[in-house]
Parts: structure tokens; C-alpha cells; sequence
């Protein structure tokens, strides 16, 4: 830093350019600049830094300087402005960092010479109010337009969330011996998770799908927008060669077990090389049931295990039988098996319900499910609600950061429907 | 808020080997942390990282993508899970984050050792 001008003819006429000091007397300005001392600053350094304590206020003579918290800019300001004040005026910490954008020259005065200057000259006073308030009105206007702008794209948020909505089920279908309920409650944030419920073209198959894309944000509701039809179209029409049959119909007599491998194959192969770069992944438990047998085969790929609920009172967590999907484009997965036999109810849920957190940061957790969870309950909506007030009771003041998604499934009854 | 340190250190087995010290959470809110260090010693020419999670108490899914992205960076073919990855390697990870490993399926991916002599000799 060097001074470049060291008339105080030249200081006086710069400190009357800024706002702040335009209703100084001349004496008193001249007593400020004798005490102001000039910086010749290059281009990207850092003034003062939020946080700090300070003592000087700055004038800019000429150059541009940004108003900054961490990566948002909060002003840009240039010739007769002023920064540093507010530590000044009220001996507070520095509230925004300050750094020149372009070679720039400044005037720094102290606190104790400003406060001098004031009391010396009250006419001062009104000036510096004057500013002040000139100042607070282009916050009250700044704030104005950036609450409209919030507004705008917190309606193209609330627009993406239905269109998301639009990709869930509408409702479960009704399966004769079966009770199926759902629960979808989505955070505030757009956020990924996702289920599905659909009968496969083939006989007695249902299709149960609950997902979790990672990350939050638009990003992960795209995306879970593109795992949900993945799954949905290759299970439904499994591209057998160049035919487009639909799956494990007379054309393409595929068993349920390759239906349900072919389809996670496919998705995860899809997305590990077409979008390789976003490293985007989605935990996905894919069952196919048979509702006559309640055989139910299932891929559980990084997936919170399902909790099977056992008429007599036992509890069961389903396997993980392979990793996530969408990474990692030769990744296998097994297919593994379960029966449910009447009475039995099978819970599927997404991160949102066991790593729910209560104001101490605590988690919900499986156990917590198992012990909240009344599977005697009447209807399996009447066992959703149950858990879901559990989750809320423990979360107490603390915000939903996560979607909860859950999806259950008791067997009513077994055998052949006529 | 949380915070992530990394600490950049070097061995020699049959190769040199480049070793990530993490301390602190890895995160939505650090994971960049941890990517951006990747990729400056990768740039640097460090073509086989350690990746020490002896201090990480928590790795959320941002984590998992950072590992997966360090770990194409590493490869000029891209990670086909067929084998596991040649040049990314996990050391102790505590037992918070070896369950999340195992729940996602990332130890089917990269191999994990438990001591750090035996992993950068298996590079």
C-alpha cells in the first residue's frame, strides 16, 4: 500500500464527494483528512473480514469493492461510498467482509478522529442520520426484490414438488386378500424418495417399490424421477432382443426372479454410464409378489431393510443383496426370498422415518420402529399413522429435514381368488 | 456447523501411495472439502489414494458421492464395478460410517483395511 496524493486540498474535496460527510463543515473535514490516512490497494485484497473486530471505516476515492458473506454478495459499491462504519458506530464486530474488485484507492479514518469530527461539528450529525437512513431504505428495497424473486422460486419449487407428486401413486392398488397403505410426507426441501405399487402384466406378481435417491434439491427429484420410470418400464417391458414384449407374458417367458433382476440391471447400468459424471445414486428395494402364494422375491440394493411383522408377534428384517444403484455399471445383485403367511405384515420405509432427529440430534432408528409399531393395528393405514405419529412425537420442535416415505403390506388371507 | 479437515500425507509400498486423512463429518455441507483435495494431489500425479475415515464420525450420501467421483478420477475408465478399484482404498473407517458402507454396498466397490502398512502394500 502506498499514499499516492498528499495534498490535503485533494483529501478535503474526495471526503466531500462521500456520502456520510456532504454536510461537514470545511474546518472539520479539514482536521478529518490531516487525520485520515490513503491506500492505494490492488485489486482483489480483503479490507475487513466479517467477524473481526475494527476500528477504522473506509472511504472509497475511486476503484469498486464487493459487500461480501462467504459467496454472497451482499453489495458493489464504488467511488463515494463508504464501508467498515457500522463496527465503527457501534464498536460491534465487522458484519460483511469488504474486498476491492478492481485497483482502488481508500481513506481510512479511525473511530476516535470520526467521533471528533462529529462533536465538533453537530450539523455533522444530520448528515451521517441522513446517510444512514438513505441506506437503510435501499436494504428495506433490496430486501423487497429479493423477497419477490423468493417468492417466484418458492412457486417454481411448490410447481416441481406436484410434478414430483404426479410420479408417486395416486393411490395403491386393491388386491383381493391384501391390505396395502402408504404414507408420503414430503420436507420441505425437495428431496428424492420415492415408492411405487403396480401389478405386472404377468399373472399374480405386484410390483413394491421404495427408493431413496441421494442428496436433496432438484437434482435428486429429477433424478428420482428417472429411477422410478426406469424400474416401472423395464419390469413392465422387458426388451427381450429386439422385441418389446411385455415381461413374463407368453412371448418372453421370463421368471419373476429375471424380471426383477433384469430390471435393476438395466436402471442401474442406464444411469451408471448415461450420467456417470453426477455420480447421482439411489438405495432401491424392488419386491415382486406373488399374492397367492406370498412367496415375496425380492433385490435389495443399499436399501433400509423391511421389517416383516409375524402374525405371532416375531419380527424379521429382510437382507441387503446388493449395493446402490446407479454407480457402478457392471454391479451385480442377488435376488433373495421371503413368505408371508396370513396375518403377516411386511413394512418398507425410507431414511426419512429412522434417521428422523429430535431437537438433541438423536435418531429415530429401527428400534424405535419396532417399538412403536402396532401391527395388531385394524388396517395398515391405521399402522402407518401409528408409526408416523411416533416419528413426530420424537421429533418434537426439531424441522423434517428428510422425506418419509412408507409402505406396508399385510396378508389378509392366501390361495387363489376366483 | 459441521467441518472437515484433510490431512495430505505420503507412503511407499510397490507404488507411491497418496494418504487422505479425514477429521470431521463428511457431509452435503464439506464433501467438496474432500473432493477438492483429491483432486489437487490427482492433479499433482498421485495416481493411488488411501483414504484414512479414522476420524470421520458421520458420512452422509454427499460423502458416498465424493468417494465415487474420486474414484473415476483415479481411473481413465470409469469404475465398472466388475473389480474392485485399483487405485481408491478405505482405512479404518469407525463403526458409525462401516455400517453406512455396508448398508450402501460400497465395500462390494473399494477394498477396506483396518492397517495402514498392509494397505499401502495391496496397492
Amino acid at each position: 500500500m502506498e499514499t499516492p496524493f498528499t495534498s490535503k486540498q485533494d483529501r478535503i474535496a474526495m471526503l466531500k464527494n462521500c456520502v456520510f460527510l456532504q454536510g461537514m463543515q470545511d474546518k472539520v473535514l479539514d482536521e478529518l483528512a490531516s487525520r485520515a490516512e490513503m491506500l492505494w490497494v490492488a485489486g482483489g485484497k480483503t479490507i475487513v473480514s466479517r467477524g473481526e473486530t475494527g476500528s477504522k471505516m473506509y472511504f472509497i476515492i475511486s476503484g469498486h469493492a464487493r459487500v461480501h458473506h462467504g459467496e454472497v454478495t451482499l453489495a458493489n459499491i464504488g467511488s463515494g461510498d463508504v464501508f467498515g462504519e457500522m463496527a465503527v458506530l457501534d464498536s460491534e464486530k465487522r458484519a460483511a467482509s469488504v474486498m476491492t474488485e478492481s485497483d482502488s484507492v481508500l481513506l481510512s479514518i479511525e473511530r476516535d478522529a470520526f467521533y471528533e469530527a462529529l462533536s465538533a461539528d453537530p450539523g455533522a450529525f444530520k448528515s451521517v442520520i441522513h446517510a444512514i437512513l438513505q441506506r437503510e431504505r435501499e436494504i428495506i428495497n433490496e430486501v423487497k426484490t429479493r423477497s419477490t424473486k423468493l417468492m417466484a422460486y418458492e412457486k417454481e419449487m411448490e410447481i416441481g414438488r406436484r410434478i414430483q407428486a404426479d410420479f408417486l401413486p395416486k393411490s395403491v392398488p386393491e388386491i383381493e386378500n391384501w391390505d396395502i397403505a402408504s404414507r408420503f410426507e414430503a420436507a420441505r426441501e425437495v428431496a428424492g424418495d420415492f415408492y411405487d405399487v403396480f401389478k405386472l402384466n404377468s399373472h399374480q406378481h405386484l410390483a413394491i417399490v421404495i427408493g431413496d435417491v441421494c442428496d436433496k434439491g432438484v437434482g435428486a427429484a429429477l433424478f428420482m424421477t428417472l429411477f422410478r420410470s426406469l424400474i416401472r418400464a423395464s419390469s413392465l417391458y422387458g426388451n427381450m432382443g429386439s422385441a418389446l414384449v411385455d415381461a413374463g407374458s407368453g412371448d418372453a417367458p421370463i421368471t419373476a426372479s429375471e424380471v426383477l433382476l433384469n430390471s435393476m440391471l438395466t436402471t442401474n447400468r442406464y444411469v451408471a454410464t448415461t450420467h456417470a459424471d453426477s455420480s447421482m445414486f439411489a438405495s432401491i428395494f424392488f419386491g415382486l409378489l406373488d399374492t397367492e402364494s406370498g412367496e415375496l422375491l425380492y433385490v435389495n440394493a443399499g436399501h433400509e431393510s423391511p421389517i416383516i411383522f409375524r402374525q405371532n408377534g416375531e419380527t424379521e428384517s429382510l437382507n441387503i443383496t446388493g449395493g446402490v444403484i446407479g454407480l457402478f455399471p457392471a454391479a451385480s445383485y442377488a435376488v433373495d426370498s421371503v413368505t408371508l403367511k396370513e396375518g403377516d405384515l411386511i413394512l418398507t420405509y425410507t431414511d426419512g422415518v429412522n434417521e428422523a432427529k429430535n431437537t438433541q440430534g438423536e435418531q429415530f432408528t429401527e428400534q424405535r420402529i419396532m417399538q412403536v409399531a402396532e401391527p395388531e393395528a385394524h388396517s395398515t393405514e391405521t399402522f402407518l399413522r401409528i408409526i408416523l405419529d411416533g416419528v413426530k412425537a420424537f421429533r418434537g420442535a426439531a424441522d423434517q429435514s428428510d422425506d418419509i416415505t412408507m409402505l406396508a403390506l399385510r396378508c389378509l388371507s392366501l390361495g387363489a381368488v376366483d | 456447523m459441521a467441518t472437515l479437515n484433510i490431512m495430505v500425507g505420503h507412503a511407499q509400498g510397490k507404488v507411491p501411495v497418496t494418504i487422505l486423512r479425514a477429521e470431521g463429518d463428511i457431509d452435503a455441507a464439506t464433501h467438496k472439502v474432500l473432493q477438492d483435495k483429491a483432486s489437487e494431489v490427482i492433479k499433482a500425479g498421485s495416481k493411488h489414494i488411501l483414504l484414512d475415515l479414522g476420524g470421520v464420525n458421520y458420512m452422509g450420501s454427499a460423502g458416498f458421492r465424493a468417494i465415487h467421483a474420486i474414484s473415476n478420477m483415479l481411473s481413465d475408465e470409469k469404475s465398472s464395478g466388475l473389480t474392485k478399484s485399483a487405485y481408491l482404498k478405505l482405512l479404518k473407517p469407525t463403526d458409525a460410517v462401516a455400517r453406512v458402507i455396508k448398508t450402501l454396498g460400497f465395500d462390494v466397490y473399494l477394498d477396506i483395511y483396518q492397517d495402514r502398512d498392509e494397505a499401502v502394500n495391496s496397492f
